[in-house]
């Protein structure tokens, strides 16, 4: 857990600070240092426009993360508020609700991201509801699963015996008590967030030339594979690694760390 | 069983028309006009819109979709925009290819996790163990898309004799050597994540098997390890694993779409990505159809053969 900690600190101290800790500006141009290998003036090398790429590796922590914790946000609040009402009222609200999360569900995951992303625009913004979107049933599922698990139990009986009204029920009683594993799920859903905006990058969709974009580098470097200028591709290769990776170890050690059940290794 | 079968069948019912539903609204969304795909951009505005009427553009869209989905049903998915092929044909073309890719991408998949994740159960927390975890972790966390660039890098560029093309694709019939030349790196690309799960799942469930009465039990009537985890841990560990595999077989179109552009694969994944931009509504909406009900009937499948397998499982229980 700590040293899932200490990477997300990293993590937020690049993308907060980027402009001041990289060296160079990340757009602008200078032919003159082209595609250059990695030394200690450019430690990442540089690019066919002789932009610095470690810099906008550090630059592009910053859509990267902000793509990965706004498009959580969207699906927890939208999947959340919709499994906590499906689980609690149940009926006929919850079975028309839970065919549309089917619904989104069949849908392939990248392909609706791409058609949303490219029907709006290719734009970060975009990208974040596109991805948010895409997030929703995984929430909406497991919130009802949740839900459904603790309706029935004393208290909940109780606080609706003494009249406390549905709302307040939700909130305060339940919602509480089903935290655990959303929290675990939203951590986890980050990950794929970042690999999923790097993912619609790469094909173009996400933030546009010059500003700078991790999938969308690695996409670029891909016409000078053949000429071996491999470090165009490396350090965004390896950010996005070390992003997800992040976020994919402290899921899974608050996994371990909130749930009993799961504390038996392995 | 029956009745559970129809019943599941009739549910996909509503939400395959929603999924129509969501993808015709989504991609009518964009800017820009599919027409001028269809007709050529240098035809006079009359023409246009004799075009626009003969694709049914120029009606509301519940009209539009009325006339799409009727059509569907048929068995017509109407002609692509661009190359004005018929949407089935197109799909029946390429789909061969992303079938051929994922399933082989789901066979080193299984077949790596299966040995892995077994010697990792059977040699609990040693460095094997300690490795499998670290790269099962690394698995789900690598972008399969610089994994696909680096590889191409590696093999193509790098080693010295080229060893393996860096794109394109040979039918198995024309050139069976060359369709598993350029199958190779591709294959490897899709199956790294799905890897990493099914790695991740052989060892936890056998973990969980371990530990139960039975297997203590034929621990201690003195049989050899080799026994007691092929015969008797293997197979009922395998049952949440086989569940799995199902859901990554249903989703083997999803699974190939990067790969697909990347490496310059004639299959349905990269028919989508080019499509949507384009606004090819046909194909778009073709290609998400038949991902969804592949999708739908996979997961019927996997619960259907859950219950097979597991015969504590009724359908009733499957079906909750």
């Amino acid at each position: 857990m700590l040293v899932g900690v200490v990477l997300l600190a990293i993590l937020l101290f690049v993308a907060l600070f980027a402009p001041l800790i990289a060296p160079y500006d990340p757009i602008k141009v200078n032919i003159l240092d082209q595609l250059q290998a990695p030394s200690l003036d450019h430690l990442l090398g540089t690019d066919d426009l002789g932009r610095d790429v470690f810099s906008r590796v550090l630059w592009g922590s910053r859509v990267s993360l902000s793509v990965g914790v706004i498009s959580v946000s969207i699906g927890f609040l939208v999947g959340v508020s919709v499994g906590l009402l499906a689980g609690y009222l149940g009926g006929t609200f919850d079975l028309l609700a839970m065919r549309v999360i089917d619904a989104l569900l069949a849908f392939p995951a990248l392909v609706l991201a791409i058609a949303i992303t490219a029907s709006l625009g290719p734009q970060i913004q975009n990208a974040m509801i596109a991805i948010g979107i895409v997030a929703i049933p995984g929430y909406a599922r497991l919130t009802r699963g949740q839900v459904l698990s603790v309706r029935s139990r004393d208290f909940i009986v109780a606080a609706r015996t003494v009249g406390v009204p549905p709302l307040r029920i939700v909130l305060r009683h339940i919602f509480p008590n089903i935290a655990n594993p959303l929290v675990v799920q939203a951590t986890l859903a980050t990950a794929f967030a970042i690999l999923a905006e790097a993912a619609l990058s790469f094909l173009g969709l996400g933030p546009q030339p010059p500003f700078p974009s991790w999938g969308q580098d690695i996409s670029y470097s891909q016409r000078y594979l053949a000429n071996m200028k491999w470090w165009m591709s490396a350090g965004p290769g390896i950010a996005i690694f070390i992003a997800v990776f992040t976020f994919n170890f402290l899921g899974d050690a608050l996994r371990d760390a909130l749930d009993p059940r799961l504390r038996r290794s392995g | 069983m029956t009745t559970y079968i129809l019943r599941r069948l009739l549910l996909m019912i509503p939400v395959a028309l929603l999924v129509t539903v969501g993808i015709f609204v989504i991609i009518r969304i964009a800017p820009g006009d599919p027409v001028l795909t269809y007709a050529g951009e240098d035809k006079d505005p009359a023409t246009i819109a004799t075009v626009r009427a003969e694709l049914g553009l120029d009606q509301p869209l519940p009209i539009q979709y009325a006339a799409w989905l009727s059509r569907a049903v048929q068995g017509d998915l109407g002609r692509s925009f661009q190359t004005h092929q018929r949407v089935l044909e197109a799909i029946s073309e390429r789909l061969p290819v992303t079938l051929e890719l994922g399933l082989a991408a789901i066979l080193i998949s299984v077949s790596v996790a299966l040995v892995v994740g077994t010697l990792s159960a059977i040699k609990r927390n040693s460095a094997l163990d300690l490795l499998t975890t670290s790269v099962t972790l690394a698995g789900v966390s690598f972008p399969n898309f610089y994994l696909g660039l680096l590889l191409i890098l590696l093999f193509a560029y790098v080693v010295p004799g080229h060893l393996l093309p860096p794109g394109g694709w040979t039918p198995f019939s024309t050139d069976p050597a060359d369709n598993l030349r350029r199958l190779i790196l591709p294959a490897i690309t899709v199956a790294t994540a799905s890897l990493a799960v099914n790695l991740r799942q052989v060892r936890s469930s056998l973990l969980d098997v371990f530990g139960q009465d039975y297997v203590r039990t034929a621990r201690a009537k003195g049989l050899r390890e080799r026994a007691v985890v092929v015969r008797h841990a293997l197979k009922n560990a395998l049952i949440p694993v086989v569940t799995i595999i199902g859901i990554q077989v249903g989703a083997i179109i999803e699974g190939a779409i990067i790969t697909e552009t990347i490496f310059f694969i004639p299959g349905i994944g990269r028919l989508a990505v080019q499509a949507i931009p384009s606004q090819d509504y046909p194909i778009v909406q073709g290609v998400v159809l038949i991902s969804a009900l592949s999708f739908m009937l996979s997961t019927l499948a996997v619960d259907i053969l859950y219950a097979f397998l597991d015969p504590r499982i009724s359908f009733s229980a499957a079906e909750a």
